[in-house]
């Protein structure tokens, strides 16, 4: 980016931050050009992820979690790094909301908010330990809001 | 998040939630209906006309009172979502239920209990005139 400092946040990985850092996820979606309702849609996501890694990466132990947003050409990305064990969100049983909400697995709604919001969302290992995910979300995609 | 009860209708239990529901503060919101079955309120209405965002983990509080106020044995809280996806319920099962009211849920609200499935589940009403009606 030329035009302004990526954002970039660190916390604990405990769930007391949450509040933190959906105010920080808001703020820098707004700074990078999502409207209202695009950045709701942001914040809901990587609240999701975070408190995926919050409960059952860190298993509320905390540990680092890192939250960077940036523009593309085709709308905001947002990156999440952990030191938790590997867990690639691929390998999580597809959502059904049909599914008795008491058979439902741990996470699963969470990850099912997370891919009904986002355009992409993509999972690596990183070397040495630890999970990156991606989000990828279009500003046109919620209808002229940006 | 802040959380206002009226207890002016025998029986319900209205409470109107404002601000942030999420993964820090979903056990409370649960505690908090306990108590009120507890104390003999046998239906609750949330007002949600007032809270901003809902996470994934609020539907596992509404999942988890619907059952207290199904008159079912309370997860433990403390145990944390596993033993809440452990209860054996009839809710989800038996279609609507009737003891949990929802109001006015607005914006991102809205789409969680949407995209969650929860509408289908849990009666929705445009006022607390409505929820409390029947």
């Amino acid at each position: 980016m030329s035009t302004a400092e990526e954002p970039v946040m660190r916390c604990g990985g405990d769930v007391a931050e949450l509040a933190s850092v959906r105010a920080f996820v808001r703020r820098s979606a707004a700074a990078l050009g999502a409207g209202e309702t695009l950045a709701g849609e942001i914040v809901q996501a990587v609240d999701e992820w975070v408190t995926n890694v919050a409960l059952h990466g860190y298993r509320g132990g905390g540990g680092p979690v890192e939250v960077e947003l940036s523009r593309d050409e085709a709308g905001i990305v947002v990156r999440i790094r952990d030191h938790a064990p590997v867990f690639d969100p691929a390998d999580a049983p597809p959502f059904d909301p049909s599914v008795p909400l008491e058979r439902r697995r741990p996470g699963g709604m969470g990850i099912h908010l997370i891919l009904e919001i986002t355009d992409r969302f993509t999972h690596r290992t990183i070397p040495g330990g630890g999970n990156e995910v991606t989000m990828h979300l279009a500003t046109d995609s919620t209808g002229g809001d940006t | 998040m802040n959380t206002t009860v009226d207890l002016s209708t025998p029986g319900v239990a209205v409470v109107a939630l404002e601000g942030e529901l999420d993964a820090s503060n979903f056990r409370a919101l649960i505690e908090l209906g306990q108590r009120l079955y507890a104390d003999g309120a046998r239906r609750l209405v949330l007002d949600l006309g007032a809270l901003t965002y809902m996470a994934s983990s609020g539907i596992v509080a509404l999942h988890s009172l619907a059952l207290v106020f199904g008159g079912h044995e309370p997860p433990d809280p403390e145990a944390g979502w596993q033993a809440i996806h452990e209860v054996g319920t009839d809710v989800a099962q038996g279609g609507q239920v009737d003891h949990l009211r929802l109001v006015s849920p607005v914006g991102a609200v809205a789409r969680t209990l949407e995209r969650t499935g929860l509408t289908g589940l849990l009666p929705v009403f445009d006022s607390r005139e409505a929820a409390l009606a029947g």
